[in-house]
């Protein structure tokens, strides 16, 4: 199960596994930010290789007007997958706490 | 323990679910299944994309032994792919050199102890084992 979507404050709000299954929902939605954003991974449990993918595509999009994503609350496996992947050099990522 | 799939995306969440049932059975360290279920995915989804065409279901088996949990993916009536050969991705990228994809069997390669591969008879079995810690 995964479900996004903006909070109150504007961030948005990624909840339960992202997986391949569940990218074209998250493209989707993705493909409707057009400003800067903070991501909040408070309560995603799980990304693939396929949400990084998504990600990717709209930080691509987004730096074309100097614009990008800011992923905070990681989890430990999601920080993991972000280290071996480099993303951690071209994402700004928080870890919990900060 | 082991179990067909039917070769789709949407069978991840009974993969996962077959997963942790197995894992509450035998009671493995919660630290590996993450990694564990993110590999599985990794090689189920890798075993859809390339073989669309292929109607045969995709047989997971899972098994563990002093904590290290051993998973197996077995494909039938397939091409070969190793996906043991190295892969050249560059992940020092900068943003505007990087595109989605390829970053799966780079990152499955850095999360599992032991990955092997063998082909034979139109057969591709994959195998890969996670210890705790």
């Amino acid at each position: 199960m995964f479900h996004i979507h903006f909070g109150d404050d504007g961030k948005i709000i990624c909840t339960g596994r992202l997986d391949a299954a569940q990218c074209e929902k998250a493209q989707s939605f993705m493909d409707s930010v057009e400003e800067a954003r903070i991501v909040d991974f408070s309560n995603l449990e799980y990304i693939s290789s396929a949400g990084l993918g998504v990600l990717l595509k709209t930080q691509k999009r987004l730096a074309e007007t100097g614009a990008g994503l800011k992923i905070i609350n990681v989890n430990n496996h999601i920080h993991d997958v972000f280290r071996y992947s480099g993303f951690n050099a071209i994402f700004d990522i928080e870890p919990p706490g900060n | 323990m082991q179990k067909n799939f039917n070769r789709s995306y949407a069978s991840l969440e009974e993969i996962f679910e077959f997963t942790d049932r197995f894992f509450a059975t035998e009671d493995i360290e919660e630290s590996i299944r993450l990694p564990v279920h993110f590999v599985m995915e990794e090689l189920f989804t890798n075993m859809v994309k390339y073989n669309p065409e292929n109607s045969n279901d995709i047989l997971l088996n899972v098994d563990s032994a002093n904590g290290t949990v051993t998973v197996t993916l077995t494909d039938y009536d397939v091409d070969a792919f190793d996906v043991t050969a190295a892969r050249n991705v560059n992940i020092n990228a900068p943003l505007e050199r990087r595109e989605p994809g390829g970053l799966g069997l780079h990152l499955i390669q850095k999360m599992v102890d032991t990955l092997e591969y063998d082909y034979a008879d139109r057969k591709s079995t994959v195998t890969f084992t996670k210890r705790p810690g």
